[in-house]
């Protein structure tokens, strides 16, 4: 039983990290969620001892360890949080770039990198700076 | 001891330490007020160090933090006194100065007046720094009130801001200084490991000459000469004076740079076991004597000309020490007094010129002995005094000088004599190049504050030659604690031909010399500051400078360069560390696969399922299906954990996979179609290194994962404790009551996050606004 829990959680894991090396952010959000999904079966598989549900009135018997279940439920709920905000930051990263592809939005943030660069070497003065940040962020938000 | 004497060695301390809160409250208040609060506070500490010093001192030593051996064991022996009365008098004068000056250095920048309010806060910060480090008895207290200069002092040269020169200077001093000061540290608990005690009167009877003296000395030495800008790390003194002048005036007097002398002296005990350390200090002191002597005559800029002045002048004080001896330890102690008031006065009048005329360049001053007839008196006495000529308590400093090198033989004192020319040679030349000569361009009427300080300094110089008494008395009892023997000295005009007399004489022949030979070697002493400016230390901490930001650069574009490099910049050190940990583990025998009973078929159906539909969703093209295998991946564990006695995990499990199936939905109807088509055509080619990297993964996963669950389960837990405990707290549930009561702090902070979460989702949806 140990051996075929650990085949699993291994095989989630697996697989989340295989879609966390994808170019297309929604699966690397997934991936992100499987690698939770695959620490939230760990930490319950690691209860010390395996049994009822510890609700009374418990029989006579063995009982689920009741503090790997609390903690798993903490891990749950925050795993949800960091998907919810993941999913957001990935709307964000469309509405700005137009893509959810990785790659496409490095090359155009290094374009912009490089513009911003060549901009300063002509321009060093700071309130110019400031002016070009400002562009920048107007530059990212087509509305 | 009784509580008033307690209270009168601490009065100075607290009333120095109090000093920059105080101005900063009353520039919050009124900036106005930050000025005249923070001489108000100088002189009270000033007075207080007088009047606890004349009622004989003493120490305070209570522990600190007795499981480490430290203690808070400040003393005002004569070595303290000596600097917090430097510290603290000629902290007052400067401030006085500052107050007049600080108001038309801000105006020239358009700055506001408030700006000036940090300055007075870091200078009294450095003060109190200042007489905490001149009392501090333990090494490691001693090395707190160091770094807290060190800090202060970044500030201070900083304080032009919008100056980068400013800030590249600033940087510097806080660098040289501040990484020698670890140096210091390490040196102390080298110290302590074989001792084990960090008071410096306690090592130094129990200390034995032998390498470890030596190397532990040499360390505490190097963070010394550092801090007294001594060749070869003498670099960050010139350049500090990018600061506003009142900061170079105090810092380069009775602060900063006396710090370091300070601390030689305070640990000159244990330095004088060691002849290496004595011997190293001689040659340290001698170069940089030379070198900052023969700078300071290529100096065209009024305040490095006094910079490269204060750099061979404090290589005499550490040329003094090397000399040792009870001459050596109380001229050193008389010659940073004498050395303070006479720089101190030369920086201000630089301050005051600079400031009436606008030049800040010997060949474009001259002749303003007339527009300032004061200042030209008052400055002639300080440059008479930096010079040693006789009625000046410089005179005294370089008998002292002579005498200790006299003592040593004929070789040091013809170094001596020579160095005594180089300072008579620059004395004159920065006096008469700013007060003699022809008249270049109009100087008015200066304010009071600026001309005054400087006066007071100069009379100072002057008394100090014509009743040397309360000076020579202070540095012997200054020299006592250096030497730890009593020792005396009789400073005095003697007219006859003793060997001293002699010496002052061929100094004053050979600086005249060398003021009328000028031309013929100031084109040598030019080549000289130019090759040192070429292959100098400071090439080499430029050098070093640049190169480590190239390397920080290089490491940060290999690491953040896209989000899989930033990934793999996490994970591949922690799967290293991982790996490491599974191959120390001693692991014979400890891997169990577990039973399998009938009962368990469910189980291993729901596992089956899982890990299918993981597997699939590597698989999915389209997101829509994406969305709907990895949900049921979810699903499936949630009937697991029901399996596995975990109801309530199981119904918040189904929650939440429901939530985040949604949620996916949503963001896919947000996103456009074509731009999600266009991710789900991409073809599937490039990835086998990407199943290579995630097996590699899984692998380790299962490796931590069986060896964890492996693991015998112990005999009772908590879990038992907390199942008993569960109906106390009113509650059947044992998992609600861990969550809601148990351990309901968890609970609170995990709310926190979401609500924190759903702060940030509600911003970026909406665009970066909250509203």
């Amino acid at each position: 039983m140990i051996l075929a829990i650990s085949v699993v959680i291994a095989v989630v894991f697996a697989s989340g990290a295989f879609l966390v090396l994808q170019r297309d952010l929604l699966r690397v959000v997934v991936g992100i969620v499987l690698i939770s999904n695959s620490a939230i079966l760990f930490i319950i598989a690691a209860g010390l001892s395996r049994g009822s549900a510890p609700i009374y009135p418990i029989d006579e018997g063995a009982v689920s360890d009741p503090l790997v279940q609390a903690m798993a439920l903490t891990a749950l709920v925050i795993g949800s949080s960091v998907a919810a905000l993941l999913l957001a930051v990935v709307y964000r990263l469309y509405v700005s770039h137009g893509s959810i592809d990785i790659e496409e939005i490095f090359r155009m943030e290094m374009r912009e990198a490089e513009e911003l660069e060549s901009m300063n070497k002509t321009e060093l003065d700071p309130e110019e700076e400031e002016v070009a940040d400002e562009r920048k962020l107007e530059k990212e938000e087509p509305r | 001891m009784t509580p008033p004497a307690t209270l009168m060695v601490l009065l100075p301390l607290v009333l120095a330490l109090l000093a920059a809160p105080a101005a900063m409250l009353a520039g919050v208040y009124r900036p106005r007020l930050a000025a005249p609060v923070g001489t108000a506070f100088a002189a009270l500490a000033f007075s207080a160090t007088a009047l606890a010093w004349w009622k004989g001192g003493g120490a305070v030593n209570v522990a600190w933090a007795p499981t480490w051996d430290l203690r808070f064991h400040v003393a005002l022996d004569g070595l303290a006194a000596l600097y917090a009365l430097l510290a603290t008098g000629v902290g007052f004068l400067v401030l006085v100065y500052s107050s007049r000056y600080l108001p038309l250095h801000l105006g020239h920048g358009d700055r506001p007046e408030s700006e000036g309010t940090r300055f007075y806060g870091h200078m009294l910060l450095f003060m109190g720094a200042m007489v905490g480090l001149a009392m501090a008895q333990d090494l490691v207290l001693l090395f707190l009130f160091w770094d807290l200069t060190a800090i202060a002092s970044y500030y201070l040269i900083a304080f032009d801001r919008h100056d980068a020169e400013a800030r590249a200077a600033a940087l510097m001093a806080l660098l040289v200084t501040g990484v020698t000061a670890v140096l210091l540290l390490i040196g102390a608990l080298i110290l302590y490991s074989a001792y084990g005690t960090f008071s410096v009167p306690e090592l130094a009877e129990l200390v034995e000459p032998g390498p470890l003296l030596n190397a532990a000395g040499l360390l505490i030495a190097v963070a010394a000469l550092a801090k007294s800008a001594q060749v070869p790390l003498h670099f960050w003194l010139p350049r500090a004076m990018a600061a506003p002048t009142p900061v170079s005036a105090y810092l380069h007097s009775a602060a900063m740079v006396a710090a370091g002398v300070l601390l030689l002296g305070r640990v000159y005990p244990l330095l004088q076991e060691s002849r290496i350390l004595l011997d190293t200090l001689l040659v340290v002191g001698l170069l940089s004597m030379a070198v900052g002597g023969v700078l300071a005559l290529t100096q065209d800029v009024l305040k490095q000309l006094l910079a490269y002045s204060t750099i061979s002048q404090y290589g005499y004080v550490v040329f003094l020490y090397g000399l040792g001896g009870e001459y050596g330890a109380v001229g050193a102690a008389f010659y940073v007094i004498a050395h303070a008031l006479a720089k101190c006065a030369l920086f201000l009048t630089a301050g005051a010129v600079t400031e009436e005329t606008g030049e800040d360049r010997l060949s474009e001053l001259g002749g303003l002995r007339k527009p300032l007839p004061l200042l030209a008196a008052a400055s002639g006495a300080a440059s008479a005094g930096l010079a040693a000529l006789p009625l000046t308590i410089g005179f005294f400093k370089d008998e002292l000088l002579f005498g200790a090198a006299l003592a040593r033989g004929p070789l040091f004192a013809g170094a001596a004599v020579l160095g005594a020319a180089l300072t008579l040679a620059y004395a004159w030349r920065f006096w008469a190049g700013i007060f003699l000569g022809e008249r270049r361009d109009g100087a008015s009427n200066p304010p009071a504050a600026l001309v005054w300080p400087v006066v007071a300094l100069g009379g100072l110089v002057l008394l100090g030659g014509l009743w040397v008494e309360p000076f020579a008395r202070l540095a012997e009892a200054a020299g006592e604690v250096i030497y730890d023997a009593p020792a005396s000295i009789e400073p005095a005009y003697h007219l006859d031909l003793r060997p001293e007399n002699l010496m002052a004489l061929a100094t004053f022949v050979l600086g005249a010399l060398l003021i009328f030979s000028r031309p013929v070697w100031v084109g040598a002493a030019r080549g000289v500051a130019w090759v040192g400016g070429k292959v100098g230390p400071e090439r080499l901490y430029e050098s070093s400078i640049e190169g480590l930001n190239r390397f920080s650069d290089r490491i940060h574009r290999a690491e953040v360069r896209d989000l899989r490099s930033r990934v793999a910049a996490i994970l591949l050190p922690a799967g290293v560390l991982v790996g490491l940990g599974i191959l120390v583990t001693p692991t014979d025998g400890v891997y169990r696969a577990g039973e399998v009973g009938w009962h368990d078929v469910p189980l291993l159906l729901a596992l089956v399922a899982v890990t299918l539909a993981t597997l699939a969703s590597t698989l999915t093209r389209r997101h829509v299906t994406l969305a709907l295998v990895f949900s049921s991946a979810g699903y499936v564990l949630a009937a697991l954990y029901a399996f596995l006695g975990a109801p309530d995990v199981a119904l918040v499990a189904v929650l939440i996979e429901t939530l985040v199936t949604l949620l996916f939905i949503a963001t896919l109807k947000l996103i456009p179609y074509k731009v999600l088509h266009r991710q789900a055509e991409l073809p599937l080619r490039l990835t086998r290194r990407k199943v290579y990297i995630s097996v590699v993964a899984g692998a380790f996963a299962f490796a931590v994962a069986w060896g964890t669950l492996s693991q015998p389960a112990a005999e009772s837990s908590t879990a038992e404790e907390l199942i008993a405990l569960a109906p106390e707290a009113h509650a059947k549930d044992v998992v609600t009551v861990i969550l809601a009561d148990f351990r309901g702090l968890d609970t609170l902070g995990e709310i926190t996050v979401v609500a924190l979460v759903l702060l940030g989702v509600v911003t970026l949806l909406r665009g970066g606004r909250l509203r």
